[in-house]
């Protein structure tokens, strides 16, 4: 999950906390702005997609475990954010 | 043989207990199906959703997913610090990620005041019904990991722990993620996308 610092390097986990919260800060601007559509909200639901994913690999320490379990929790992600998008688009519609 | 050693045979095993990733697999299917209920409701009253969601606090919202990818965030470097035989140091980060999650209760409970002393309750319309269920049902399982935490710093502080022996602190460590991963997906189902 959090691989040692060497000298120069920032920790990985460090960086996926970074990422994370520039993904956030992303996903703020996007609210704030109140933009709606179905670009907005895929460009949302594949930023939530991203963190997610940045949260099992380096948070919860998945990125080495069986195959498994990555497909699973990526699975979980993918269909709830098609889901969500599926939903969006009948209400456009 | 413990139940984690057991599913080391191709690639690393899961952190923590086995057990726990039955729970969050669980929890995280009852969020998945609760995510999907407020989608397909929103599709039905569109004009109410975006009306609603504009009363709500964005940026309290957009505070509390930092807090809780913090929180989250001190709880690895818990977990790296007790491989590395740093007991009192992964106590450390354990109790500053139960203070974030404190941040997190005190900013939750003001937005809960806020709406209800404006008269907003479960019967005030489809959407707050499911903004005030569906924050409050992931409210609860903050509590329950800040509670989970603090055993684990007490038993850390104790010395408890060590980098043979940190299946606790991993356990523990999951089920904080998962509750950080079902916020994210929260904020921008709820806060953001309209």
């Amino acid at each position: 999950m959090s691989a040692p610092k060497n000298d120069s390097s920032m920790r990985p986990c460090t960086r996926a906390w970074l990422v994370l919260l520039g993904l956030t800060l992303f996903t703020y601007g996007i609210g704030s702005m109140s933009v709606g559509g179905i670009a907005a909200t895929g460009v949302v639901l594949l930023a939530t997609l991203l963190k997610g994913q940045v949260v099992v690999d380096h948070f919860m320490g998945l990125r080495h475990v069986r195959l498994f379990w990555r497909v699973l929790m990526f699975s979980y992600l993918a269909v709830v954010g098609v889901a969500i998008a599926i939903a969006y688009v009948l209400g456009v519609n | 043989m413990s139940v984690t050693a057991e599913r080391v045979e191709h690639g690393r095993a899961l952190p923590g207990d086995f057990a726990i990733w039955v729970f969050i697999l669980a929890e995280l299917l009852v969020f998945g199906l609760f995510f999907l209920a407020y989608a397909f409701a929103r599709s039905r009253n569109v004009e109410l959703f975006n009306a609603s969601q504009l009363l709500l606090d964005r940026q309290a919202g957009a505070v509390n997913t930092v807090v809780l990818i913090t929180s989250s965030y001190f709880v690895v470097r818990a977990v790296a610090a007790i491989k590395e035989n740093h007991a009192r140091l992964c106590a450390n980060w354990v109790g500053a990620a139960i203070g974030l999650g404190g941040v997190f209760v005190v900013i939750k409970l003001a937005e809960f005041h806020a709406k209800f002393a404006a008269g907003i309750t479960l019967s005030t319309n489809t959407f707050y019904m499911f903004y005030l269920s569906l924050t409050f049902f992931h409210f609860m399982h903050v509590l329950l990991g800040m509670v989970i935490l603090a055993a684990v710093m007490l038993k850390a502080r104790r010395g408890g722990y060590d980098a043979a022996n940190h299946t606790g602190v991993e356990t523990a460590g999951s089920y904080w993620h998962m509750v950080d991963l079902v916020w994210l997906i929260l904020f921008a189902l709820v806060y953001v996308i309209r």
